[in-house]
């Protein structure tokens, strides 16, 4: 087991390894970023002036140089041991490309890092917990300090989804298993493959569509309809949902509830389709085991031959699977966030990426990454625990 | 199951395997057909496909051409303006709805077909190497895959395209892709760059699901009496592998392969909808349901015009899928 557990982290610490040094090369050869448009946009700028500009983000540094910057913070200068300096004279970038030839006219140099890039203004490296600054969703915050200001909505939403999805989910699928072949498990399972072949985000759309839109437009006509905010946590100004309901004040917890509706409504259904066709399979595999038989022969009650005998043993692979969802409680939903406008990380992400706001970006695979593979890590582990058959080696 | 014959009555008749083998599959696709829903979902397939293939040919309007006539953007199905009728209305441009719509399933089900099947052929033979030679290159392959599934698909998928296709020069894909698509779609080359990498990326990410089951099966196939017969008498490995491993585990995959297509459509409009896939011009249904989103207060039924078919292709591929399991496996007796 130790050994194995030995093999795993370093696995883990080269999955994430090989994540972080992916996404940042992609990210070092993207289009777009802080320079973006600064030539069309300053005509009169020189090569040199955009050179200090491009200096000032660090783009002038090569790209591994940058990556190991950013992941460790170092190098920060020449390496001082015992009062000699160490690599002063390696070229680290290059501060003024030459356009025509795609050469260099001015390297960086190692020894010149402390002066073009003080310490103090570029991040710590993220094995310090610092993944520097947002540049363009929002200029000059760390990206530390987003995540931080998105983590609530999303774990808000998240959580509540899960514990219902899992509250709903785990009783129809048993039922739906005790009773294969029923009115309720045909309904069940068709309502779950529906729920597996539609699209989340057009199911969001139409659920905007029926709830926030069309009783809108017909206002006229059924004004006791009630209207569902389409998006966002909390609403601005008082607002209305029907006519037999009082105004609803912002920022109460009727505004909150309110506004949660329908990205909860859509996030549980979809969990709920998953685990309870999880549960489904689960179940039936179980009840045609030999030791269910076995109770039922001695003669115990159906009911506790499916709660003692079947559920329990049915639910062990789903402690590792609902293990796996610590990553997504982080990451959020990105697509129902994205549709409901809700603002948690998920939508933070996507707000990154179609802006070109890479340090966010990259942050948020990081971390993402990181709860992944202990999360997987810790599944297995949990696997063990729960089912003594199972042994690692 | 052909192979096994194939094996014993080498010397007697050499079209009993041909016979044997399309009896199997004839048995497989008399199932099939008893499937209803899966019987129809193929029908409204064949149908969808061949429209939007004949796109040119049923709709009267060019693709992004933009109605200057219509005097309200984006007006509702049935709308008659100066330049014709509009089947289902015309968008916040004034380019004809039908007429893109069309031309999105064009892109969308090129990319599905393709990223299945060049992922699905790619899965299985690495699969069918790593479970038939073992050892090192099973353990590669392993390594591999244990790593693609322990990374955050959808968040690393969303960089990747975001990057990629954003860039004109970042990734230039082989010329010889660029054509076959580029005439398959009818769009000019830097619309069809987009589609070709979206295409590269997906596969890159798609290849697992069939290499695990086609290495599964090729542990299983490999310690079988009919494969030792094989190379008692001297068959070649590749010969082993793609005359008689591959084909007797084709069965999981081709299931595979119809959840995935239905799987690779939303996935791909999922990019294009959070604003990282294949961009305007170029329709996609997701990208359409993306812009639907800033009008759909005043105009409802536009999020419906590529909502809908999505939803349709995606329950298709999912209902085939399910006839082919039915169909495919020998221990359900119907």
């Amino acid at each position: 087991m130790t050994g194995y557990l030995i093999r795993r982290v370093i696995q883990m610490v080269f999955v994430v390894l090989a994540v972080a040094v992916a996404t940042y090369f992609l990210f070092s050869i993207a289009p777009g970023g802080p320079l973006t448009g600064l030539r069309q946009s300053q005509q009169r700028l020189k090569d040199t002036d955009v050179a200090r500009i491009r200096a000032q983000y660090e783009l002038d540094l090569y790209w591994p140089v940058r990556f190991s910057r950013w992941l460790a913070g170092f190098p920060s200068g020449p390496i001082v041991i015992a009062g000699n300096t160490y690599f002063a004279e390696v070229p680290v970038g290059c501060y003024l490309p030459d356009a025509e030839t795609g050469g260099c006219k001015d390297y960086v140099y190692l020894e010149e890092m402390p002066k073009l890039h003080p310490p103090i203004k570029s991040s710590q490296g993220v094995l310090r917990g610092d993944f520097g600054l947002s540049s363009v969703v929002s200029i000059g915050r760390p990206a530390m300090d987003l995540f931080r200001s998105r983590i609530g909505p999303t774990l808000e939403l998240m959580v509540s989804a899960l514990l219902l999805s899992l509250l709903i989910g785990i009783p129809i699928g048993i039922f739906s298993a005790v009773r294969q072949y029923s009115k309720f498990d045909y309904l069940a399972t068709t309502i779950s493959f529906i729920g597996s072949a539609m699209p989340t985000f057009f199911f969001g759309l139409i659920m905007i569509l029926l709830f926030s839109i069309v009783p809108v437009l017909i206002s006229e006509q059924a004004p006791w309809l009630i209207r569902l905010p389409p998006g966002l946590r909390t609403a601005i100004r008082p607002y209305e949902i029907a006519s037999w309901l009082p105004t609803i004040q912002p920022k109460t917890p009727a505004d909150r509830f309110l506004h949660i509706l329908m990205p909860l409504f859509v996030l549980t259904f979809f969990n709920t389709a998953q685990w309870s066709r999880f549960v489904r399979s689960s179940m039936l595999e179980v009840l045609r085991q030999d030791y269910v038989r076995t109770a039922r022969a001695k003669g115990l009650v159906e009911r506790a031959v499916i709660v003692k005998h079947a559920l329990r043993n049915a639910l062990i692979p789903f402690v590792t699977i609902l293990v796996l969802q610590i990553p997504s409680l982080f990451a959020g939903a990105t697509i129902t966030e994205t549709v409901f406008a809700w603002p948690g990380i998920g939508s933070l992400y996507v707000d990154a990426l179609n802006r070109s706001d890479w340090p966010v970006a990259l942050a948020f695979i990081f971390i993402t990454a990181v709860l992944t593979v202990f999360a997987t890590l810790l599944g297995d582990i949990l696997y063990t625990v729960v089912d003594p058959r199972i042994r690692y080696s | 199951m052909a192979s096994t014959a194939a094996t014993v009555s080498l010397k007697q008749k050499p079209e009993n395997e041909e016979g044997e083998a399309q009896g199997q599959w004839s048995v497989v696709a008399r199932r099939f057909r008893r499937h209803r829903m899966a019987m129809i979902s193929l029908v409204v397939l064949m149908i969808i496909l061949l429209m939007s293939f004949l796109a040119p040919y049923i709709t009267p309007y060019a693709r992004d051409t933009i109605d200057v006539t219509a005097p309200v953007r984006p007006a509702p199905p049935g709308v008659v303006t100066d330049a014709g009728r509009h089947l289902l209305g015309i968008d916040h441009l004034g380019r004809d709805l039908f007429t893109r719509l069309l031309y999105a399933g064009r892109i969308s089900l090129t990319i599905a077909i393709f990223v299945v099947a060049i992922s699905e052929t790619l899965g299985v033979m690495i699969g069918a190497a790593a479970g038939y030679f073992g050892g090192f290159t099973d353990a590669a392959v392993s390594r591999v895959i244990e790593f693609m599934l322990a990374i955050p698909l959808l968040p690393i998928l969303l960089i990747v395209s975001a990057i990629l296709l954003k860039g004109d020069d970042i990734l230039r894909p082989p010329e010889f892709l660029n054509r076959i698509i580029g005439a398959v779609l009818l769009t000019p080359a830097r619309e069809t760059r987009q589609v070709v990498v979206m295409i590269m990326i997906l596969v890159v990410f798609s290849w697992l699901g069939a290499a695990r089951l086609m290495r599964g099966m090729a542990l299983s196939l490999r310690s079988r009496e009919f494969v030792e017969a094989l190379r008692a008498q001297g068959a070649s490995e590749g010969r082993i592998i793609f005359r008689h491993i591959i084909p007797n585990g084709i069965a999981p995959i081709l299931v595979n392969a119809s959840l995935a297509l239905g799987g690779i459509i939303i996935l791909e409009s999922a990019l294009s909808f959070l604003g990282v896939g294949i961009q305007d011009p170029t329709p996609t249904w997701g990208n359409m349901l993306a812009q639907s989103r800033s009008y759909m207060f005043t105009n409802p039924w536009l999020p419906l015009v590529p909502g809908i078919p999505l939803v349709i292709v995606s329950l298709c591929f999912n209902f085939i899928g399910d006839g082919l399991r039915d169909a495919l496996d020998p221990r359900l007796k119907r």
